[in-house]
């Protein structure tokens, strides 16, 4: 809402505040300023000009040579506008003046002829987009003053932030309201205006007087509907003095009637409409539903198709304007409009809404009905606009007022509890105190034994229904700044802490440890990418719900080799989505991902550099794997996801009760949009479950008394045969002192046969009761080997004793 | 002298002479011959005197065998020593030192993302004034994103979300707030939870909107906890977070499930080298308010019995602001060049 700071002290004699005063009281009271302009801003040497002359310029068609009095004397002044005038007085700029965009004026010869000085247009005086023509200003000037000054714009416009419960401050008035208080606003008269009287004829759902009917057929959704009629005016453009308060808001001036229904809107916050009363046929207003296939053209010139039942004004011919949205053109005001027909009517908030969504439009009036309009205030609306249009287009009001009104406002009346009010804020009130407060805002109180009964005034019945409301009034009035911030005893919550979050927190600690960086993606991923479609999608890229995270973050490496990156290590967790079935929402589960490429170890002279590769990539895995699934995980060669790994190059991880949980391996080169010199990128993804899976209890074991023996044991294994297999065997079948047993060689080529590779094992042997003879060993050793025999057929290659190490 | 005693001054006499031997080693051969000389299996001078060893009393024999075990720890460890030095510069005795001055070798260096160790620092601040977290899920029902939380559909404020909805239903929750709801329905006061994640709305990309932002919902819900708790809690937490002596200010705002509302403002502030303190501008960190007494009727709560408070706070705007980040798709680009000063 744009308020000019001079409307707010016509409205409320009693405001001197300055703007920055009034903005920082408005904060403080929850509509905060989100600017503030200086309107007069760069127009301290643009004065009111008089064309006392124009003559066409003897050198070019467009231009008129003008003898402009601007105070000391005539000048002349080349003028392009097609609107200048001999006898009105424009806004001037002479020479030495600076306009606002920095523009200095200077003497010039333009084609010839001498021009000092400028005639001004509203956009050259930062005034508005207007660039037709300069800026026509209607009324009495002296030449020579001041332009600002005369014309009002020695003012400040606040741009306040009106939250969408306070439908009552987007008017002059309901900011003022807050400034001052309901007893501090008073409203001028109006120059010129001696304040017409007319009486009001009220009825239920059929009004007629004054040779015109006024109908409601659906009381639910107008709630009531008043019609004034003025007679006899003359359209024009409207005086200085209301189009610079239009202006100072915000607002255009269009004419006289319409600019009058505008400025009661900012003022009151009543929306009005006009209606060219000749153009109503058959002398009658019906507020109905829309039947179905009518259509109407809209003051904006778009052609509307209404679907049945959105509210509408009729004539008995068809729509003349979308109820509390837009006027049709047809009815519109124009230049030869005499009568008008002036409605100041009450429409349910939702069913406004409804309307402008489904017509996809905003409207100033749409904009306020929505949020709600003071349903006290219709006939001060009415009364108000009625005496702009006689003061600035003429016309004589007719003696009486149609008012339809099916369903009359009754005051909410709310209990409010002075214990209540302490147990929710935490200070006492008592009840001369809150009244205190409430009253200065149109509340009335009537104290009651332990309890008070407010009634809320028209302009808050929307938000004000509840004695919590009323709760928030005292404190927002009070202010919250003066409410102490003593931290008091609290009991411990019954929620734990989230086990998700939990583990997520053990996954940085672990990655962050390894040198990862935590990426952030974002849950949007193009076609292709998801199941689940994005209903309003703000772009292709971003229509539907990734089903992997993989897919963002290998975004992330290519981000970085873009940048001229080669070891990269990224590492992301969020949110993945998959279709579980119409009308069910998604199926969401937390997923790790993790990519990397490049070199494991950061270059050092004294070493070679190590590429990322299976194994490091599956330490990484099994390590990761330790803290998602403490109880046991199995990691195989095996297809999680062939869209992303290479096939033959990718694990499948599994936790111990065999679920699958993702997949690592290296990806596919199509996946990466990768530079030539960029080394191959492993990455892993996995579910992370919901972070209560939990591995046994750490329990101490004793330390082993006697020392352990060692034994290698190579084998000649064939490449058919998975080492896996051969290392669980050895595990099964080493006997009961056989502890450990691990991979520490593999060997091809030399003596070994083609076909086959060497597998070094190396065998920790411990006995928690004695220490073990090199005899026992060997025959452990020995009987090993023998299965071994029977079980695949492998051949030792050698079986070396070593020490412990 | 014993025969023990003589034997330990042998012992000694050969440690000096073998660590002058090993000293003048100059290359790895000359070594592996002192080694030979002096600690071989079978010629070894070390060894012969071990096997006189048996010929001592078994009083003596103890701490005779710790000398001489103690000596050829000693020598193994000189020649390793030796053999290292020999390799590193590759030259004989006397020769320079290493240059100690060469960088060392460093891992790569991991971090948390800026916007992660924000939640993480303001998580860690309030679970000392006795907060958990909790999660919700990001697609969410228009119950939980509005109507629980007393935003009707057909009522303005609910443009204020710009919402993203689902093609098969649903939508993407345009706040944190429904994990308030969804606490509340399984949780008996007293609830104290803050819950970190990701909410959506339907902006466009530019310097400081995302479609997809992290926010942090709080809310605290039990008997007898009021305006002055609620203000209580958060100035607390403002002045752990930014600092003591942050200047707090609670402004009158409007949110449809809370009542009273509250924008939460501090006061930017700068220390300077000199010990001094600079205000600035006030920035707004957070919306907040008392739990509307409709929310907790939704999730089958008395109002009369029980109040609360609430806020969201947005841990990008705030990453911003404290690291002086200026475009918030900086955040959602994985530079690593970026991601690694977070360090």
């Amino acid at each position: 809402m744009k308020v000019s700071c001079r409307w707010l002290r016509a409205v409320a004699p009693g405001l001197d505040l300055s703007p920055a005063d009034m903005a920082a009281r408005l904060a403080m009271r929850g509509a905060p300023v989100e600017g503030m302009v200086d309107l007069a801003a760069g127009l301290g040497a643009v004065v009111i000009g008089r064309v006392e002359g124009v003559r066409q310029h003897p050198n070019a068609d467009r231009l008129s040579l003008c003898k402009v009095n601007g105070g000391n004397g005539p000048v002349q002044v080349v003028c392009g506008a097609p609107n200048v005038r001999a006898g009105v007085c424009y806004p001037f700029a002479p020479v030495g003046a600076t306009l606002p965009g920095n523009v200095r004026i200077k003497p010039v010869r333009i084609r010839g002829e001498e021009s000092r000085g400028m005639l001004c247009s509203a956009r050259e005086l930062g005034l508005g987009t207007d660039h037709r023509g300069i800026l026509e200003l209607a009324g009495q000037f002296e030449p020579g003053s001041a332009f600002a000054g005369s014309v009002g714009l020695d003012d400040y416009r606040l741009d306040v932030e009106v939250s969408p419960n306070r439908g009552d401050l987007l008017s002059h008035v309901g900011v003022a309201r807050e400034l001052v208080g309901e007893g501090g606003i008073a409203l001028a008269a109006l120059p010129g205006v001696a304040g017409p009287q007319f009486a009001v004829r009220t009825r239920e759902g059929v009004v007629e007087g004054e040779g015109i009917r006024v109908r409601i057929q659906d009381p639910q959704q107008c709630w009531r509907y008043m019609a004034a009629l003025v007679r006899g005016v003359r359209v024009g453009p409207s005086p200085e003095w209301l189009a610079s308060r239009l202006r100072a808001a915000g607002a255009h001036p269009i004419n006289n009637v319409v600019d009058a229904t505008n400025y009661v809107l900012l003022e009151l916050g009543q929306p009005l409409h006009a209606f060219d009363l000749a153009r109503v046929a058959g002398r009658e207003i019906v507020v109905r539903g829309a039947r179905e296939g009518e259509t109407l053209r809209t003051l904006d010139g778009e052609q509307r198709e209404l679907d049945a039942g959105m509210l509408l004004i009729c004539d008995p011919r068809g729509p003349l304007a979308i109820a509390g949205v837009m006027g049709g053109g047809e009815s519109e005001i124009g230049a030869d409009t005499t009568d008008v027909l002036l409605e100041c009517a009450l429409f349910n908030p939702r069913s406004v809404r409804a309307v402008r969504r489904a017509l996809a439009m905003s409207t100033d009036a749409s904009y306020r009905f929505e949020r709600g309009v003071d349903p006290a205030g219709l006939e001060r609306a009415l009364r108000r606009a009625v005496s702009v249009i006689v003061a600035t287009a003429g016309g004589v009001p007719a003696p009486i007022a149609l008012d339809a009104c099916p369903r009359p406002w009754q005051a909410t009346v709310v209990e409010l509890r002075p214990a209540r009010v302490e147990r929710l804020l935490g200070v006492g009130f008592d009840t001369a105190e809150i009244a205190g407060l409430l009253e200065p805002l149109g509340y009335r109180c009537r104290r009651m034994a332990d309890r008070l009964q407010v009634e809320v005034p028209g302009h808050r019945s929307y938000d004000t229904l509840r004695e919590v409301d009323l709760i928030e009034e005292i404190a927002r009035v009070y202010g919250y700044d003066r409410f102490p911030d003593d931290l008091g005893a609290f009991r411990p919550g019954t929620v734990l802490d989230d086990s998700l979050l939990r583990l997520h927190d053990r996954l940085r600690t672990t990655l962050v440890g390894r040198g990862f960086l935590e990426a952030h993606t974002t849950a949007f991923a193009p076609a292709g990418e998801g199941e689940v479609g994005v209903l309003n999608p703000v772009s292709v890229e971003e229509s539907f719900l990734r089903r992997t995270m993989l897919f963002g973050l290998l975004h992330g490496v290519e981000y970085n080799f873009a940048r001229g990156a080669r070891d990269i290590r990224l590492f992301d967790m969020g949110a993945v989505f998959r279709d579980a079935g119409p009308g069910q929402l998604p199926r969401e589960t937390s997923r790790l991902a993790v990519a990397m490429t490049g070199r494991r170890q950061p270059g050092h002279w004294s070493r070679e550099d190590l590429p990322w590769d299976e194994w490091e990539l599956r330490g990484l895995v099994e390590e990761v794997l330790g803290v998602v699934v403490p109880e046991g995980y199995s990691v195989e060669p095996g297809t999680f996801d062939p869209a992303f790994f290479e096939e033959g190059c990718e694990y499948l991880l599994r936790a111990a009760d065999g679920s699958v949980l993702g997949g690592a391996g290296r990806v596919r080169a199509e996946r990466v949009d990768a530079p030539v010199w960029a080394g191959p990128v492993w990455a892993l993804e996995m579910e992370l479950g919901d972070g209560t899976r939990a591995g046994p209890e750490t329990a101490f074991r004793p330390l082993p008394a006697f020392p352990p023996v060692e034994r290698d044991l190579a084998l000649l294994v064939p490449d058919s045969l998975p080492a896996r297999q051969v290392l669980a065997f050895v595990e099964r079948t080493g006997g009961t002192h056989l502890v450990n047993v691990s991979v520490f060689d593999l060997y091809r080529g030399g003596e070994v046969p083609a076909g086959f590779r060497s597998i070094g094992f190396r065998l920790r042997f411990q006995s928690g009761h004695r220490t073990l003879t090199d005899a026992a060993i060997d025959r452990a050793v020995r009987r090993l080997v023998h299965r071994l025999k029977e079980e695949f057929g492998v051949e030792p290659r050698g079986i070396t004793a070593d020490s412990p190490r | 002298m014993s025969e023990a005693g003589s034997l330990v001054g042998e012992l000694r006499a050969l440690e000096r002479e073998a660590l002058d031997a090993i000293a003048a080693a100059c290359d790895s051969a000359a070594l592996e011959s002192v080694r030979v000389a002096f600690l071989g299996r079978r010629e070894g001078r070390v060894s012969t005197i071990l096997r006189k060893l048996g010929g001592l009393s078994p009083e003596e024999r103890p701490a005779a065998g710790a000398a001489a075990n103690r000596l050829k720890r000693m020598l193994r460890a000189a020649l390793e020593e030796r053999e290292r030095s020999l390799a590193r510069d590759g030259a004989g005795p006397g020769e320079v030192a290493p240059d100690l001055t060469l960088p060392g070798r460093r891992p790569w260096v991991g971090a948390r993302h800026p916007v992660t160790q924000v939640v993480d620092e303001i998580c860690a601040i309030f679970a000392r004034l006795g907060f958990t977290r909790a999660r919700g899920p990001e697609a969410e029902t228009e119950w939980y994103n509005f109507v629980a939380l007393n935003t009707p559909l057909d009522h303005p404020a609910a443009d204020e979300q710009d919402t993203i909805y689902l093609a098969g239903g649903g939508l993407l929750r345009s706040h944190t707030s429904p994990v308030q709801i969804r606490i509340l329905e399984r949780h008996k006061p007293p609830v104290r939870i803050l819950a970190p994640g990701v909410a959506y709305r339907r902006d466009t990309w530019d310097a400081t909107h995302a479609p997809a932002f992290y926010q942090i919902e709080g809310l605290a819900v039990d008997e007898g906890i009021t305006f002055v708790d609620f203000k209580a809690t958060l100035s607390e937490f403002a002045r752990q977070f930014w600092g003591p002596g942050t200047r707090v200010r609670f402004r009158p705002s409007y949110f449809p499930f809370t009542e009273p509302s509250a924008e939460v403002d501090v006061k930017r502030r700068t220390v300077r080298a000199d010990g001094t303190v600079e205000e600035t501008d006030w920035m707004e960190v957070m919306g907040a308010g008392m739990v509307d007494p409709a929310v907790l009727e939704n999730v089958g709560c008395d109002p009369e019995r029980y109040s609360g408070w609430a806020f969201g706070m947005g841990p990008a705007r705030i990453a911003m602001i404290k690291y002086g980040i200026t475009d918030i798709r900086t955040l959602y680009e994985n530079d690593m060049r970026f991601l690694s000063q977070f360090a």
